[in-house]
């Protein structure tokens, strides 16, 4: 079960902080989001930022990044701030 | 006096407050082609009126406050107001930009900037109209916090005040303006030396516009693109600075028990996302901004300022408190007292790990909030242990030990970002003129851990050639006299959405770290880039353009951003700064993070090319070919 984290406007979108999602990657999780919140979360998703572990996923393996047990997914909206 | 060109008023005062005397100070249109206005005219004009070795706090330093050409002119985000000095916190150059509407007005009365000097023989308040320049007494302000201060002030005046911190020297003290602050490097303890509680200005002149019909159109395309963009139409209107909470901490970059580690336990509970949820009022900007990243909170059933980034990070995690009502209460003091809340935070942390060290019983502990709000206090008025910690954390390291972890470059402490999960942005700490300093030091976290696009975090490859890159067009920006936060939409909404995890981004990030070549051809030879990009793109310069009747080109504003850099290098080397100040502490450099010992700040690996990209000698001084290519007369 990975562990999905949603920040700033993506709670909002699917109305929860985390949750745990049993997929076996990225692209995996991507299409069951989709499926799960519907049109809701598409236009996010779009433009959604991942993390793996802390890791940005265009460091990892992109779509096909695996996700295993305990594998922690942040998903950030685009930001800026500081 | 005058000039040529739109945007400016043509006007520089120089105000002596020893002997009264007013006199215009010229400044030529070739300075204002070379260096634009607000911090790099800035640093020019210290340069070229402070002897080598003057006490900050003495009466012979010099605190400028100026503006850039896009102040006042209608274009988005453009209050700015600069203030140049010398730092009593770091002894180095200071350039400290805020948002309050002192600038406006100033440009207003028909002035671009003013150069105070000397010292008034009792607490005095300058007040700059179309007509005149008055010395007011303020012996009724002294001593009155910075919104009381400000209160009693004429309401449609522009204005610049100091609290009690500012008044008592605390080396950290700020300058405040509506509720935005000059916040670093203690130019507030600068105006306090002079007697000088505040300054005021007001008038009805208007900005001139070379051409007019086009900047019109280039100021409505700028405000639709900052409209439309996710990032300045959204999450920042919505969670304010405070959103980068979550994502440093995601990215072990937020820093964590006086930056020991770079992520914490309850991040979530000081977020902006927490804060939007629980204590927000409502945002609000700075006078002409169309972003709003401001945060308004209740404290005790006031409505007030609440806090922003750096505030959160640096009396949250960093102090290990979860405690998000205390955070807003201890920005309110602290604001009230005018002092900056990164150094406090910094200072704060390093005092407490002294302590569990056992190296001074500060009596502050991580984790405990009791008697915090009493230390800001005792910090402004210089009392009890407030006395010293007012000093900040290199005073601190040098009395009690603990230079390895003590978190400042050249005595200006760290923002809230741990950098050994951003090298890049670690060398900007090291490199900024100003000392330890994001904005000085290019921000270059954006592009390795917060932003959209992102490198290696840890790799070095072509960081020193982006972070000298990304300095310069932040210095440049802010020459112009906009709010750097526009730069975040330099990332078109279009690009934004191509899918951040997908083939096109990874290609992107694998392309900039081949870079490093490209970006130093266009370094060294800023003229080969003799076009404006797309407003898309960066609309600074066709603005620059319209606005001034200068022929602003990609290459022009560069080559003002790399100027700025150098003279205030040349500063610092006059002050007898070199390599050895480039420097950050040990905790950063070998003790890896998380127990990973490749996880540190590589800045001996990093600091030589970034010198070779910058045209400095290995003692980090510009090299006389790099001064004259560039006409930065010395
Ligand atoms: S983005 Fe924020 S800091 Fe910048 S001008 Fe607007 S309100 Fe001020």
């Amino acid at each position: 079960m990975a562990v999905v984290k949603y920040y700033a406007s993506l709670r909002n979108v699917v109305g929860k902080k985390e949750e745990q999602i049993e997929v076996a990657s990225l692209s995996e999780l991507l299409q069951r989001l989709s499926q799960m919140y519907e049109g809701r979360l598409a236009r996010h998703l779009k433009t959604t930022t991942v993390l793996v572990n802390g890791k940005n996923v265009i460091h990892l393996k992109g779509r096909r990044t695996p996700l295993g047990k305990d594998d922690i997914v942040s998903l950030f909206p685009p930001l800026g701030g500081g | 006096m005058g000039t040529k060109y739109g945007g400016y008023m043509g006007r520089y005062l120089d105000i002596d407050l020893s002997t009264g005397k007013v006199t215009d100070y010229e400044v030529s249109d070739e300075d204002k082609e070379l260096y634009l206005g607000s911090k790099g005219l800035g640093a020019r004009i210290l340069y070229d009126n402070l002897r080598k070795g003057v006490d900050p706090l003495g009466p012979e330093n010099v605190l400028i406050v100026n503006t850039g050409p896009l102040v006042g002119s209608g274009a988005p985000c453009t209050s700015r107001f600069n203030i140049s000095t010398k730092s009593p916190l770091t002894g180095a150059i200071l350039s400290s930009n805020c948002g309050g509407n002192f600038g406006i007005h100033l440009k207003r009365a028909g002035v671009d900037g003013i150069l105070v000097r000397g010292k008034a023989d009792k607490p005095t308040r300058i007040h700059i109209s179309e007509e005149k320049v008055e010395f007011l007494d303020a012996s009724d302000l002294w001593g009155m916090d910075t919104e009381e201060t400000q209160e009693k002030l004429p309401a449609r005046a522009g204005k610049i005040v100091i609290g009690p911190a500012g008044e008592n020297g605390v080396l950290f003290a700020n300058i405040i303006s509506q509720e935005r602050a000059a916040g670093r490097g203690g130019a507030g303890a600068v105006m306090g030396s002079k007697n000088l509680k505040a300054i005021t200005a007001s008038g009805k002149k208007k900005v001139s516009v070379v051409r007019q019909a086009e900047f019109e159109k280039d100021v409505k395309k700028w405000i639709s693109i900052l409209k439309a963009h996710p990032t300045t139409s959204e999450t920042l209107p919505a969670y304010g600075t405070g959103i980068f909470v979550n994502r440093c901490n995601a990215t072990n970059t937020l820093p964590t028990h006086n930056f020991k580690r770079g992520s914490f336990e309850e991040a979530d509970a000081v977020s902006g996302e927490a804060l939007a949820d629980t204590m927000l009022e409502k945002n609000f900007g700075c006078v002409s901004c169309v972003i709003k990243c401001g945060r308004r909170v209740k404290v005790e059933g006031k409505e007030v300022k609440g806090p922003e980034y750096e505030t959160l990070g640096l009396l949250g995690p960093n102090l290990e408190n979860p405690d998000l009502e205390r955070i807003c209460e201890w920005n309110y003091i602290a604001d009230l007292m005018g002092m900056d809340t990164v150094s406090l935070g910094n200072t704060l942390g390093f005092a407490m790990e002294l302590n569990e060290r056992g190296l001074w019983e500060s009596g502050l502990s991580f984790g405990k909030t009791d008697g915090i709000a009493e230390a800001i206090e005792n910090i402004a008025r210089r009392e009890g242990i407030g006395d010293e910690l007012a000093l900040g954390v290199r005073h601190l390291s040098e009395k009690y030990g603990g230079r390895e972890f003590a978190m400042h470059s050249k005595g200006m402490e760290f923002p809230s970002y741990e950098p050994r999960g951003a090298v890049g942005h670690g060398l900007g700490y090291a490199i900024s003129n100003r000392g330890g300093c994001h904005l000085g030091g290019g921000y270059f976290i954006y592009f390795e851990a917060t932003g959209p696009i992102t490198m290696d975090p840890h790799t070095t490859r072509s960081k020193p050639e982006f972070v000298a890159m990304f300095q310069t067009l932040l210095d440049a920006v802010s020459s112009a006299g906009n709010c750097q936060f526009t730069s975040f939409a330099l990332i078109p909404k279009q690009a934004l959405e191509l899918k951040p995890y997908g083939a096109i981004y990874r290609t992107i990030s694998k392309v900039m770290e081949g870079a490093g070549p490209i970006l130093k051809l266009v370094l060294k030879q800023p003229g080969i880039m003799p076009f404006t990009l797309p407003g898309e793109l960066i609309p600074h310069p066709k603005n620059i353009s319209d606005l001034t009747g200068m022929r602003m080109t990609m290459g022009n504003l560069l080559a003002a951003g790399l100027r700025g850099y150098l003279i205030e290098r040349m500063f610092n080397v006059r002050e007898g700064f070199s390599s050895r100040d480039d420097s950050l502490p040990e905790r950063v450099t070998r003790e890896g993070q998380g127990g990973n010992p490749k996880w540190v700040v590589p800045l001996d690996k990093m600091l030589p090319r970034y010198y070779d990209v910058r045209g400095l000698d290995e003692r980090g001084i510009p090299k006389p070919q790099t001064l004259s290519r560039l006409g930065v007369k010395v």
